[in-house]
């Protein structure tokens, strides 16, 4: 077990600058998901735990120790890739052996180990198998118990789920959560699906291009973003934005704290609109709604309105977000927040 | 561990270092050395008492008359192998094009004189061309065609030869045309079937440019593969009859030990002609890319 | 879009005459060298032709044999092969993993280097590499035969392709597993690159078995000469027209090959189509 830190660390492709002064540490024993969208740094950030891809400056640190000259094979991490990377000539017992056998772990004892892990993600009957005449499902098992079976003290995963189908990936979403809390490893897991990150994450670092936008827990994230990007790539469907009107600041809420009424409530913010979509999910439904200059989506519980339909949209005052011009999330306690309340009042009656 | 950056940055070079080795060995140092040998007079028992005669070789080379005989000797050997090879291949490719079993057997069977020795193909098809007692006369004689002399008439020599090789390479490159065929999307003959196009319209207009790349290469390592032609010369009319056969590489060979530097000489033409073959090549190989 | 009812009956049955007489063009002359090399000389003169000999002369095969130092041939020949053969993998199994999957200064003018090489012939520079091994003082050995085919140039861009299909993350993985480089290419690379390296394999084995012009000018002794130059010579020891004995050394040449052909003829042909289409 062990944390990993980030100190100051720099790395460029080409003269090309992915990512730059980056600080970060990541706890010893917590299930960190790195998020953000496709080339914002998350994979080059793994990569350089794993010393696949040294950092071009700054220092990676692994349980304290400095990593930046130690091979791949000899930080204790093991990783898992997106299309599994299993040895196709081996089989499966071959596979899981192999990091042993390179370790000089003694027969009997990788034996031993081979059977006990193989028996935790359920491939005992395939041991001698070649892995072509697996199931995709199967493979993703070989990978995590080739990975498992080193007692690595960090845990990396890069987009693991991805080449699963909906099913399977819900069903193996479970089972890391599990696997994480029987083997209290310092997981390190990088996806583009913010619900894999919010279902999974003790602890979600969310990036975009190569900076760190936010670290936070994911009901954190989720309740508190620190900017607009967070509101924006966190939650299905994003959170809803608009124009105030003042000093280039932009409100927002969530769409399912949006209340939809036929008769004009007693909201703090209140706008009508006309219904241009709907999309019945079973439990909840979302509505777009065009007011005469947002357009909202709005989740609710109950399936009461139809398309075309004029409405009225309205949100609770402890609902609504500020965002300044730079970004960033105004604070309730903010002097300028009240102001910004008051200015919103004054758009509900277009 | 602090070297272990200096072994990784070396280690490239350290893996190639045989390969690279074989080839400047082997290859880029024996051309320079030939280009070296052609401007001396070699003295094969006494290497000091060679000496350097600038370019008397190359002024000798253009003044003979056996060396302009033994080039259009090649030329027209090259001529008529790649012409009747491409014309016949595409043919016989078109041919045989869709998968069948006794397609793919009738290929193997064409393909396989490619496998075997010059020297086998050479000694057969001179049993068969033997004007007395072969085979051909024979057959000729039997259908009521005046025989010939095959390989012992200079008149005949030479496109006998040329026989013996486009019989031995069509197969080759019937499978590289038909691979090449194989590798239209049929979705296109789809779309000219349902435009109504006739048969030749659609060889015309959709196949043939699709595998003109393809046969714009086999029409260059044909051209460049003829003219280094040599076994079949050596083994069938050694040059002969009359010098009737001999091309540039057989001109070399003869030369090869009493005038080691008038060889080279030669030899250096003939990498200036393979080079400038193989210039078009690339150029050729430039477009083919741009064209797909 | 293409409809059996197209071909009519006759259509279809011509066609096929005409498939069955093109491949005899091509397979027929073999058969004849069969057939003579099992003859007698009368029957060799006979008019017309003898088809198939009253009694298999196998003696012929036995007289062929004696005309020269037949064993030290064949012996010489398989040694040249396998020799060059192995020598080829040692040579360029690293070379194409280093030209596949590492980056380097150079690279690219390097690689262009091999591939220039592939272009210059053999009918070009032997006059320089004979002079050199003869200064080396080797003439009279295999080795002429052998070492200036070390680096197969067709090899190494073959298995260079090849390599570089197989993905990055498996040889990742590896190294996370701390696999050395050398158990990359031993235990990953090669097992996952097998039908390449046959392909490779018997490339250089139809051609180094089928070689004449270069044992032609390497060699000034029988002792160390291959096959196919103690066939070629059968014709002047034998006599012009004993053309039952030169074909029955003629098979004795190309039996190996159908032989290989016949087992691995999927992997010749597609190792042809290769090595030309590049």
């Amino acid at each position: 077990m062990a944390s990993i830190e980030f100190v100051h660390v720099t790395k460029s492709f080409d003269k090309h600058v992915v990512i730059k002064d980056l600080n970060l540490k990541i706890e010893d024993g917590k299930f960190t998901v790195l998020v953000g969208p496709s080339g914002c740094g998350k994979t080059t950030l793994m990569r350089m735990i794993a010393g696949l891809d040294p950092q071009t400056s700054g220092s990676v640190l692994i349980g304290g120790k400095d990593v930046s000259r130690v091979a791949p094979g000899q930080r204790g991490v093991a990783m898992v890739f997106q299309n599994y990377a299993i040895y196709p000539t081996m089989s499966v017992r071959e596979n899981i052996e192999f990091g042993l056998k390179n370790n000089k772990v003694p027969k009997e004892e990788r034996t031993r180990l081979v059977e006990s892990i193989s028996a935790t993600v359920g491939l005992q009957d395939y041991l001698d198998r070649k892995p072509a005449t697996l199931s995709g499902g199967q493979r993703q098992r070989v990978a995590l118990a080739r990975a498992m079976v080193k007692k690595p003290s960090v845990f990396l995963m890069d987009e693991p789920l991805s080449n699963l189908d909906a099913k399977l990936r819900v069903q193996m979403r479970v089972e890391l959560i599990e696997m994480h809390k029987k083997l209290g490893t310092t997981f390190v897991y990088v996806t583009h699906d913010q619900v894999e990150a919010m279902s999974m994450a003790d602890t979600i670092v969310l990036m975009n291009q190569g900076q760190i936008q936010q670290e936070a827990p994911p009901e954190t994230i989720y309740h508190l973003p620190s900017n607009l990007f967070a509101a924006q790539f966190i939650g299905v469907p994003p959170m809803n934005v608009g124009d105030l009107g003042e000093d280039g600041v932009k409100f927002g809420f969530r769409p399912e704290n949006a209340v939809l009424s036929a008769e004009p409530g007693d909201n703090h913010f209140s706008v009508r609109g006309i219904i241009v979509t709907r999309e019945m999910l079973g439990s909840e439904t979302i509505y777009q709604v065009r007011s005469a200059r947002h357009s909202f989506m709005v989740k609710c519980t109950e399936d009461l309105f139809t398309v075309d339909q004029e409405v009225c949209l309205g949100v609770k005052p402890d609902k609504m977000f500020f965002f300044g011009a730079d970004g960033k999330r105004i604070e309730r306690d903010d002097a300028r927040f009240d102001g910004y309340m008051k200015a919103l009042r004054g758009l509900s009656h277009e | 561990m602090n070297n272990k950056p200096v072994w990784e940055a070396v280690r490239p070079y350290v893996m190639i270092l045989p390969a690279m080795g074989g080839i400047i060995l082997f290859v880029i140092y024996p051309v320079i050395y030939l280009v070296k040998l052609s401007f001396y007079k070699y003295n094969l028992m006494n290497a000091s008492k060679s000496k350097f005669i600038g370019l008397d070789n190359f002024k000798q080379i253009f003044s003979r008359e056996d060396f302009f005989s033994a080039l259009l000797n090649t030329v027209l050997y090259t001529v008529g192998v790649v012409v009747l090879t491409m014309i016949l291949s595409l043919l016989i490719a078109v041919w045989l094009n869709r998968k069948s079993r006794f397609n793919a057997i009738v290929q193997a069977g064409i393909f396989t004189p490619h496998i075997i020795s010059i020297v086998s193909i050479a000694l057969v098809w001179m049993w068969l061309m033997e004007p007395s007692h072969g085979l051909l006369n024979f057959l000729l004689k039997a259908i009521g065609l005046p025989t010939s002399q095959w390989l012992q008439s200079s008149s005949t020599a030479m496109i006998s030869v040329i026989i013996v090789s486009v019989w031995q390479s069509i197969g080759y490159y019937t499978l590289i045309i038909v691979a090449a065929l194989q590798s239209i999307p049929p979705t296109i003959y789809e779309a000219a079937a349902l435009d109504n196009a006739s048969k030749f319209k659609v060889f015309y207009k959709i196949t043939l440019p699709l595998i003109s790349p393809q046969l714009f290469f086999i029409l260059i390592i044909m051209t460049i593969g003829s003219f280094k032609v040599f076994d079949t010369v050596k083994i069938m009319t050694g040059g002969g009859p009359n010098n009737a056969t001999t091309t540039l590489v057989y001109y070399i060979y003869e030369f090869r030990t009493n005038s080691i530097g008038y060889a080279s000489a030669t030899g250096v033409v003939l990498m200036a002609i393979i080079a400038l073959l193989t210039f078009v090549y690339f150029r050729l190989l430039a477009s083919k890319v741009h064209y797909q | 879009m293409r409809y059996i009812s197209e071909l009519r009956p006759v259509e279809r049955t011509l066609g096929f005459v005409l498939k069955a007489v093109v491949l005899a063009v091509f397979v027929f002359p073999f058969l004849w060298m069969v057939s003579t090399s099992l003859q007698t000389f009368q029957e060799t003169l006979a008019f017309p032709p003898t088809w198939i000999p009253a009694a298999p002369q196998w003696i012929n095969f036995a007289e062929a044999m004696s005309a020269g130092p037949f064993l030290t041939y064949a012996r010489n020949s398989v040694t040249v092969t396998l020799s060059v053969i192995a020598l080829q993998l040692i040579v360029m199994i690293p070379a194409a993993y280093a030209f596949a999957k590492y980056k380097f200064a150079g690279k690219k003018a390097l690689f262009a280097m091999v591939l220039l090489a592939f272009m210059i012939p053999g009918q070009v520079t032997f006059i320089p590499v004979y002079l050199m091994l003869a200064d080396w003082g080797i003439i009279d050995t295999l080795l002429p035969q052998i070492i200036p085919f070390m680096s197969s140039a067709f090899g190494i861009f073959l298995l260079r392709q090849y390599f570089m299909q197989i993905p990055q993350e498996i040889i990742e993985s590896a190294r996370l597993d701390n696999a050395s480089e050398f158990a990359i290419i031993r235990k990953i690379m090669i097992p996952m690159s097998m039908p390449a390296l046959a392909t490779i394999a018997l490339f250089s084995f139809v051609s180094h078995w089928n070689d004449y012009f270069w044992p032609l000018v390497m060699t000034d002794s029988a002792g160390v000469r291959p096959l196919t130059m103690g066939i070629a010579v059968l014709r002047e020891t034998e006599g012009i027209s004993n053309w039952h004995i030169i074909m029955a050394g003629n098979v004795v040449l190309v039996v190996p090959i159908l032989l290989v052909y016949a087992i691995a003829s999927k992997h010749i042909v597609k190792a042809f189509v290769y090595s030309g289409i590049k």
